[in-house]
């Protein structure tokens, strides 16, 4: 009745590794048994060595000569079928046991000389050219020879090809995380030439949506998220870095270099902006605030991350191990360990709030833009000289702007009185004071007769006079004064009566109060706010000038009257002011670029430069010019934006003197032993000299063509992300205990064509979906899950439940709403009220979820905002992990919180409408618009069955929702989007339930 | 007795031969039954279905390690630990220490954490609190938790526990996932995949989180209840007091029972079609996924609608008894979820952690847990549940017996990892009695190596009254086997054992 799972799992295995009949492979068959039962005490560790004998390395004859001859006498065979508990071998105390079979394939063994092989991992891949047979019809590439040559051994025939639109669907998926569109079906469908399916592969691959797929899987293994994790949780900015995995693994680059720059990036020669955000692979890890903790206690533990997750996504290695203790498995010392970590251990980092160091490098999709608009600048610059030319503007007038020259004149006016009756008294330059009566709000009309005919702004100064409380401007009681409004009528000298409203365009003052702008003048508002200067507390004069829409004046002369009113109460009125008249159609120069002109030509910058010209060009009166212009300085302005709004992500340096590195008993931070220096593990080829002792040298040894585990951890890896298994089903423990690999000729095939073609990742991708192998049927019968269950003899094509990011996105794509944007900062979709504030609501320390709306609802899941500690919601129903940690597969479970989730999750519910909407414009007639909708949802025709059963649905609905139009209502008032009032609402709901059903299916969250 | 109850004995047998019972009962076709209950003739059921079916169903294949006390675990999780010194670990010594400087060789190079490392001396205080003995047994209980004097005759105090974290993050999630930092699953994962579920429509694993009222307190998080290595169906699913009770569980289209039951069966339908022509088996287990789902929007709001509770019972658990959110009403909770076969249930009571202020705040936090605590193990007791329901009642480490800044009136107390107090009840633990003991300056535990309790002790202590070997517990990932209780050696606490 005992059954535990781990006799399940060798029993699932063994129906890979075993092949009968065929002599004994030590890797194979021998070493997971070895290092199961026996490495506990008798392996690598050699700390809790028993006995002193080591059974992971060949044994040299001598005291520990345990396979003597006879096998049947031999102590090792004696101990091992021995029931006596205090020879018996494993003991029993340990746990473990050995099984008939295992004792037999010992004896086997020995029989056969009891030899031993290096670990196979350690040592590199083995090329072997695969030999195609006369009558193979069905192989396509190299990889179906060797999946062939296995099935053959086994008994096995592989499955026939899979139908066109099943292979369109999973090419589509595993390629780009979204379903096919209809067109794209109905080409491929239609399309019967030979390399269709290539020809799909090859637009698959140049999509953008791809290295937006294949970076998906990269943020688990980099433990990506938006927060910091641990205790508080609160946000940090790496979006920019998940950009350039998008930019990188879109733009093909080569994996060797997609490692280097990720790991060591900052130390490249000469190294580039972007290579230094790379690194910001190894600041993704959680980063804690808890205020109680020890800094170095903390900053170990993040290097032991780096390392953890070094060894885990490049060589397939649980070097965690060797944190407390040498690996009681594989061949790396407490040592290697730190010596591993030396190479991550010298960041300028601290443990609490260790968010430094950083740097603030632009996106690459930024970059991408900021490329575009650099080139709309260009244009719109070709665009204004073209215009200038033909407003008669020279190069050089183009170049450089003409000196500008103001056209002001003092004037003092005629006429001038006040509400309050206050004195006007006339001084030496020019200026008016104001003595006398001084009520609370006054007013005063000022006229002014001049003979200029073009008058195109007003300028008032409001001089300091001693005579005011603190020598200001103001009449205030406390100095200051506030002009509420200014009026400005004309009239001509031989009409002097008939006055007309002078319109202001622009205002500017040489200062204004905060709250009390030059604008609040001429807001058409007599009121108690205005222009103000800070009166009361700087003693300056103050200038402002009017500038009218249209130059005014008459050829008989020109009268001005202005009234310059006083709001604010307490007497806040100008104390001395003079008044000055600009006389040229041109507007004045803005006050703004005085001090520009002021400065002698050879002080002026490129910017000043700049401004005058632009000044200059304005005023030459040319609208072509001017729109020309205008859109220039927007673009300019959008530059600017773009190169200066975005974060400063966290990024590797390097200490210019390296920390020391100890290793730390038992692992604890505070306990150093023997100093170490960087090395990589003794197992493992030697680091060449001319490489750096650092993270840069520690990349390029991952990268060596001759490194036994990178390219095969890596195309396991990639292998996996199709097939659902890797090759070697532990895809994250290539190690002793790891799984022996299926099919290991096609491993290590895989890896040094890998390497070879230079870490194409794209080919490699290529490779794999063109092989007949890929392309099978995946469907399944009781035979074929009989011979082989878990499908690693890849007898039939993989069929497996789509990731959580994917089953959203598919929903989003059949309904039309999904944003095909790519990159940028996280976003906001739906999400259950109160999941963020019920885990942590300390006030300063938490957040509420601020939904977004609009296109950010509809952006793919890849961008979804990732808290640590509350994951997105209907993605953790769908396994996706909390990004904790480095991960490299994902469990998949099938529970009814999923269900939950695909029924009620506004997300889904909002997109069945949408696909209703679609289905509803598609045809007149109801069994096409089935088709229509199921194929978005399944990329393939219904069965009249099935379109039956979604009939009667739809029927069935219809009856209900006619006679409850309310239960209609509250089903299309789901989600943001605005409802198709065009639509009968009744009709739209009950196709809306028809497009749930299609979208609750077990198909639709499948792979086919 | 009640129907639940009647219908999990029903289980029992069935439970015994077949963990996979659920699927029997989900009404689904024949040939899935055989895949799914015969996983070797199927091996992609093994693969697939069988480990990860409808979550709620399998876990570990086989019987118990050894006959179990208890068949399912409510854990009243005191998260920012409570004080010990203040509750449960009386210290009449303390009177005449009171107010002196702790001796360096008590503290013994113990570490602080970083909110006292700067202290210049070290006052220990005695409870604020006076301390009285309840019950047959006589136990020692202060005046903090009196109602916790109502069951002390039924609670096991350890006095002895000490843990290796001294600050919240990493302390809370060694509590329980055996680990400090994040990545292993979490007690309540580990029971669900060691036994599986005895419910057929509710998950085996329930997390509720009291609501929150201390403006200070530390944050929670997923990782807690998380599965982590394990397939996720075995993370703990939370009961939440507000919006929707299990996350998507209530339909936003208005849809009544019937429209719900017309509208799985077109999916079910369809999926039934499906499986015909392609024969994935993994189509019957998300027919029953379905299934499953349907049963919990009933199952769900028929165990949060208390009405048919008694007055009476109301009663025991108090005024917060139909305030939900609070611990009171989440004890009623637990208790029913416990009728219904959930095998863990835990609580979170958040906002012990006071640094300053701790007379003023710690007898705020006490009476919001403590007639919900008490009344739900005298509830259990009564209804004869008890016996085999094992409650937990404890922080994630103790807070010290020296000051931490403050006067006599605002000061507090700062983590502790040495030694603090936590009871068990039920479930095959001996009532009535302490366990272990400290130091009269209550800073260490007298005699640890044969009275102290490490975490590690503590879970295998449960694990062994679930019926489950802590050694022998373990998941195989990455080539490695993984188990609740690290690679030292540890032991259940035999000690308080019935």
């Amino acid at each position: 009745m005992r059954f535990s799972l781990l006799a399940l799992t060798l029993l699932a295995t063994s129906t890979v590794t075993s092949i009968a009949g065929e002599s004994i492979q030590f890797n194979r068959d021998i070493r997971p048994i070895l290092s199961e039962k026996c490495w506990f005490c008798h392996g690598p560790d050699a700390e809790h060595r028993e006995a002193d004998l080591r059974l992971d390395l060949e044994l040299k004859s001598g005291p520990h000569d345990i396979f003597s001859l006879p096998v049947l006498k031999s102590e090792f065979h004696q101990r091992i079928t021995s029931t006596d508990p205090d020879s018996q071998m494993p003991p029993p105390d340990s746990g473990k046991t050995l099984t008939a079979d295992e004792i037999q394939l010992l004896k086997r063994w020995q029989e056969e000389g009891a030899k031993y092989e290096g670990h196979w991992a350690f040592s590199p891949p083995k090329s072997s050219a695969p030999e195609k047979a006369i009558n193979d019809k069905w192989s396509r590439n190299s990889i179906d020879l060797f999946v062939l040559k296995r099935l053959k051994q086994e008994g096995l025939i592989p499955a026939k090809q899979a139908e066109k639109h099943t292979l369109l669907r999973r090419l589509s998926l595993d390629l780009t995380g979204l379903p096919p569109s209809k067109t794209q079906i109905q080409e491929f469908v239609s399309d019967n030439s030979p390399d269709a399916y290539e020809l799909a592969v090859d637009r698959l691959l140049s999509s953008d949506q791809y290295g937006e797929h294949m970076a998906r899987f990269w943020l688990d293994a980099a433990r990506y998220a938006d927060t910091n994790g641990y205790q508080y949780d609160l946000e940090r900015e790496q979006w920019v870095w998940r950009d350039w995995v998008i930019h990188a693994l879109n733009s093909n680059m080569p994996f060797d270099q997609f490692t280097i720059e990720q790991l060591a990036g900052d130390l490249l020669p000469e190294s580039t902006a972007q290579q230094k955000l790379a690194t910001g692979f190894h600041r993704n890890h959680p980063i804690t605030i808890e205020g109680g903790v020890i800094d170095e206690e903390y900053r170990t533990e993040y290097v032991v991350d780096r390392v953890a997750t070094t060894a885990t996504v490049w060589m397939g290695l649980t070097m965690t191990c060797g944190r407390c203790h040498d690996h009681k498995y594989d061949p790396i010392s407490q040592k290697d360990f730190y010596q591993f970590f030396a190479f991550f251990n010298n960041v300028s980092e601290r443990g609490l709030n260790g968010f430094n160091p950083k740097a603030q490098v632009p996106s690459p999709y930024m970059t991408r833009q900021l490329e575009e608009i650099n080139q709309a600048i260009d244009a719109a610059d070709q665009k204004l000289t073209q215009a200038a030319k033909r407003a008669g503007i020279t190069r050089n007038q183009l170049r450089r702007a003409p000196p500008l020259e103001n056209q002001w004149m003092v004037v003092v006016p005629d006429k001038m009185s006040s509400k309050g009756k206050a004195d006007f008294n006339i001084k030496d330059d020019k200026s008016v004071l104001l003595t006398g009566a001084n009520i609370p709000n006054d007013t005063y009309e000022l006229v002014i007769n001049s003979d200029e005919t073009t008058i195109s702004a007003l300028k008032i100064e409001a001089l300091r006079d001693p005579s005011t409380v603190n020598g200001g401007a103001g009449r205030g009681s406390n100095g200051n004064f506030v002009l509420s409004e200014i009026e400005i009528e004309v009239a001509s000298a031989d009409h002097p009566n008939a006055f007309q409203k002078v319109k202001i365009a622009t205002a500017e003052a040489d200062y204004s109060q905060a709250n009390y702008s030059i604008n609040l003048a001429i807001d058409g508002k007599t009121d108690r706010t205005g222009w103000a200067v800070d009166g009361n507390t700087k003693i300056e004069d103050r200038t402002a000038v009017f500038s009218f829409k249209e130059p005014v004046g008459f050829a008989a002369g020109t009268v001005l009257r202005v009234r310059l009113k006083h709001e604010y109460g307490g007497s806040h009125q100008i104390a001395r002011f003079r008044t000055a008249l600009h006389r040229s159609k041109k507007p004045p120069t803005p006050i703004a670029l005085g001090n520009i002109t002021s400065k002698p030509i050879e002080k002026r910058n490129e910017a000043e430069n700049r401004q005058l010209r632009d000044w200059w060009l304005v005023t030459q009166g040319s609208t072509e010019v001017r729109e020309a212009l205008t859109t220039l300085q927007q673009l300019e302005k959008q530059r600017t934006q773009l190169s200066t709004g975005y974060p400063a992500t966290m990024v590797m340096n390097e200490l210019p003197t390296p920390r020391k590195t100890h290793v730390l008993i038992r692992g604890e931070y505070d306990k150093s032993g023997e100093e170490v220096q960087a090395a990589t593990p003794s197992a493992l080829p030697p680091m060449p000299a001319e490489f750096p002792r650092n993270r840069l040298g520690l990349a390029k040894w991952l990268v060596m063509p001759n490194h036994p585990l990178t390219a095969r951890v890596t195309v396991n890896r990639f292998w996996q992300q199709f097939f659902g298994t890797g090759l070697v089903k532990t895809a994250a423990d290539f190690g002793s205990q790891g799984d022996w690999p299926s099919h290991p000729e096609l491993l290590d095939w895989l890896a040094i064509n890998f390497v070879e073609s230079g870490w194409d990742i794209k080919a490699l991708v290529k490779q794999i979906v063109m092989s007949s192998t890929y392309q099978q049927s995946g469907a399944t019968s009781e035979e074929s899950l009989q011979q082989d269950p878990e499908n690693r003899l890849l007898s039939r094509g993989p069929r497996l439940r789509l990731d959580a990011e994917v089953i959203r996105d598919s929903a989003l794509f059949a309904s039309g709403l999904l944003s095909t944007r790519v990159g940028g900062p996280s976003v906001f979709p739906y999400h259950p009220t109160g999941l963020w504030q019920e885990i942590n609501n300390r006030p300063g320390y938490s957040r509420t979820y601020k939904q977004d709306s609009g296109e950010k609802l509809y952006r793919r899941s890849m961008y979804t905002f990732w808290k640590r500690t509350v994951p997105p919601p209907s993605m953790a129903a769908f396994d996706a992990p909390e990004r904790e940690y480095c991960q490299i597969s994902r469990s998949r479970t099938n529970t009814p919180l999923q269900a939950f989730v695909m029924l009620h999750d506004p997300q889904f519910v909002e997109a069945a409408r949408h696909l209703a909407g679609r289905m509803l414009a598609s045809a007149d007639d109801d069994t096409v618009r089935i088709r229509e909708g199921f194929q978005r949802c399944h990329t393939r025709q219904p069965t009249p069955q099935e379109s039956r059963v979604l009939l009667a649905e739809l029927n069935a609905r219809r009856e209900q929702y006619k006679s409850a139009p309310e239960s209609a209502e509250q089903l299309l008032a789901v989600g943001e989007s605005e409802v198709d009032s065009s639509l009968p609402p009744a009709e739209l709901a009950a196709w809306t339930s028809v497009a749930r059903v299609m979208m609750n299916l077990s198909e639709f969250v499948t792979k086919p | 007795m009640n129907p639940h109850q009647q219908t999990n004995e029903l289980l029992e047998s069935q439970l015994l031969t077949n963990r996979r019972h659920f699927f029997a009962r989900g009404g689904m076709g024949a040939a899935a039954l055989v895949s799914l209950l015969n996983p070797q003739s199927t091996a992609a059921g093994s693969s697939l279905a069988a480990n990860n079916g409808p979550g709620y169903g399998p876990g570990q294949p086989g019987p118990t390690h050894f006959p179990a006390k208890a068949k399912r675990v409510i854990y009243l999780c005191q998260s920012g630990a409570p004080s010990q010194i203040d509750t449960f670990d009386y210290k009449p010594s303390l009177e005449k220490l009171n107010g002196q400087n702790l001796p360096e060789s008590i503290r013994n190079g113990q570490r602080l954490t970083g909110m006292t490392s700067r202290q210049s001396s070290f006052p220990v205080a005695k409870s604020f609190m006076p301390f009285r003995q309840h019950g047959k047994s006589g136990q020692w209980i202060s005046d903090l938790l009196p109602w916790h004097g109502k069951i002390a005759d039924d609670i096991c105090i350890i006095r002895s526990m000490y843990t290796e974290a001294i600050n919240h993050d990493p302390a809370i999630t060694f509590f329980q996932t055996g680990h400090q930092q994040p990545g292993r699953p979490s007690l309540g994962a580990w029971l669900s995949y060691g036994l599986g579920s005895e419910s057929a429509d509710l998950p085996a694993f329930v997390v509720m989180l009291d609501k929150n009222t201390d403006p200070q307190a530390q944050p929670l998080y997923a990782r807690l209840w998380g599965s982590a290595l394990l397939p996720s169906n075995h993370q703990g699913v939370k009961l939440r007091s507000s919006g929707d009770p299990v996350l998507y569980l209530n339909d936003p289209t208005g849809a009544d029972q019937n429209d719900r039951r017309r509208f799985l069966d077109s999916i079910a339908k369809m999926n039934q079609l499906r499986r015909e022509s392609v024969g994935d088996p993994e189509i019957d287990t998300r027919i029953s996924a379905y299934e499953m789902a349907y049963r919990m929007q009933t199952s769900v709001p028929d165990l949060t609608n208390v009405s048919d509770e008694s007055q009476e019972t109301l009663d025991l658990y108090g005024p917060d008894a139909q305030v939900p959110g609070t611990h009171a009403a989440n004890c009623l909770l637990a208790r029913r979820l416990a009728e219904r076969g959930v095998r863990f249930i835990q609580i979170y009571h958040r906002g012990w952690d006071h640094h300053g202020g701790l007379p003023g705040r710690h007898p705020k936090l006490a009476k919001e847990v403590d007639q919900g605590s008490a009344a739900l193990v005298m509830d259990l007791k009564r209804r004869g549940m008890l016996d085999d329901t094992l409650v937990i009642w404890g922080g994630e480490f103790g807070r010290t017996v020296y000051r931490q800044g403050g006067n006599e009136n605002s000061y507090g107390r700062d983590h502790h990892p040495r030694c603090f107090s936590l009871w068990m009840a039920g479930g095959g633990v001996r009532g009535g009695m302490s366990y272990g003991e400290t130091d009269e300056w209550g800073y260490n535990i007298i005699d640890r190596d044969r009275y102290g309790v490490h975490v590690h002790d503590l879970n295998a202590t449960i694990l062994h009254l679930m019926g489950l070997d802590h050694e022998k517990l373990t998941y195989r990932y990455q080539g490695l086997d993984y188990r609740l209780t690290g690679v030292e050696p540890h032991k259940p606490v035999k000690d308080i054992l019935l």
